[in-house]
């Protein structure tokens, strides 16, 4: 239950995304097209994923005065794994992604998870939150991407969706399109769940 | 173990295995990273070179070259890189040459960080395919003899800038209407 729990958390609750807005530099200039949204939602999920299960297991035995630079040696490692795999075998990708693989290094997901969860529950409560964590960021983002792409280029996984004559709305594929939309997501996110702004927010970072 | 002796051991571990682990993936992809590399560039240069099946890279006078070559061996046309300074950073361009016409043969973006949905359409065809068959003569302004894209000038401007100065270059290396 409490494994569920863990799990649920980071895809609604506390999403980073929508909910704690953190580690949205990526989510902000990633997201031009569904399909980047997916793939760099996935590689974040993976490192977060991995160097979780890492801290949390070595996590008695790392010292609490050296833990920062030995959670960054994790994380930097698994994202250079993931950097070097994808230029292998998945070129097109790599090439779209560009700067913002090796960046997933210093996405403050990954090491806010470490210090605040990963490093304190068992191995499994923190694969539990990691995948959640992961995948709430990889669904925000993914959203994301798909309003920009849908309005911005007027198609939706590379496929058309409006006919000819559609005008594109280019300001959606600049940075301040990325603003715009995730804003209003945000705001919708709180309607859903009416809770007012002053009540949720930042509780672990 | 006292404290300090702890911390640098446990750092120290760490890093190392992280290290090896990082050296091992390198290793492990290395050779499909240079092949992706190769094929990615050889793609490149048959589809701006028509009729060219292999092809062969030659140095000349400080520039590289793709020479591109029918089954039988027959050259077809080159290929060399231009680079020209876009919106937000370089453009890179595979450029198809015939010395022997003076003409261009087609173009095609290599790698470019323009805004995408503008000046990203430099990539799409409607954009490329104006270049096949200009000659080294054309002038290559935007507007002129070049379609511009709607809401993007500086990225088309670029490529054609690009285009026309290293051609200059070329052209003093390969003659036109000679042998290459």
């Amino acid at each position: 239950m409490q494994l569920v729990k863990d799990f649920v958390n980071g895809l609604w609750n506390e999403n980073p995304i929508f909910r704690m807005v953190i580690g949205i530099c990526s989510a902000l200039a990633v997201t031009t097209a569904a399909k980047n949204g997916i793939a760099m939602g996935l590689a974040l999920t993976f490192v977060l994923t991995c160097s979780s299960i890492l801290v949390s297991l070595l996590r008695n035995i790392i010292p609490s005065k050296v833990r920062i630079p030995c959670y960054i040696i994790v994380v930097a490692s698994f994202t250079t794994i993931v950097d070097l795999v994808m230029k292998a075998y998945f070129p097109a990708l790599y090439q779209v992604m560009g700067i913002f693989i090796p960046l997933i290094v210093v996405n403050c997901i990954v090491l806010a998870r470490a210090e605040a969860f990963a490093s304190k529950v068992n191995v499994l409560r923190a694969t539990a939150d990691a995948l959640g964590m992961g995948l709430g960021y990889a669904w925000a983002i993914t959203v994301i991407s798909m309003v920009r792409e849908l309005l911005g280029n007027g198609t939706l996984f590379d496929i058309p969706v409006f006919g000819q004559n559609f005008t594109q709305w280019v300001i959606m594929l600049l940075p301040p399109g990325a603003f715009i939309v995730m804003g209003i997501l945000v705001g919708l996110m709180n309607l859903i769940t009416r809770k007012s702004s002053n009540n949720d927010g930042c509780h672990n970072c | 173990m006292n404290q300090p002796v702890k911390m640098v051991v446990v750092l120290m571990v760490i890093a190392l295995v992280a290290g090896a682990l990082l050296a091992f993936t390198y290793q492990a992809t290395y050779p499909k990273i240079q092949q992706q590399a190769k094929e990615a560039l050889e793609k490149s240069v048959l589809k701006v070179i028509p009729g060219a099946e292999k092809m062969e890279e030659v140095q000349k006078d400080g520039m590289t070259f793709y020479i591109g070559m029918d089954n039988q061996g027959n050259k077809k046309g080159i290929a060399f890189k231009a680079v020209g300074s876009g919106f937000s950073g370089p453009i890179e361009i595979m450029v198809g040459y015939n010395p022997k016409e003076g003409k261009l043969t087609g173009i095609e973006i290599l790698s470019m960080s323009e805004t995408p949905g503008l000046g990203a359409k430099i990539k799409e065809p409607s954009f490329t395919d104006q270049f096949r068959g200009k000659s080294v003569k054309d002038e290559f302004v935007p507007k002129k003899d070049i379609k511009v894209i709607t809401g993007a000038t500086i990225s088309p401007t670029a490529v054609a800038k690009a285009i026309k100065s290293t051609l200059e270059e070329v052209t003093k290396i390969y003659p036109v209407g000679g042998d290459f």
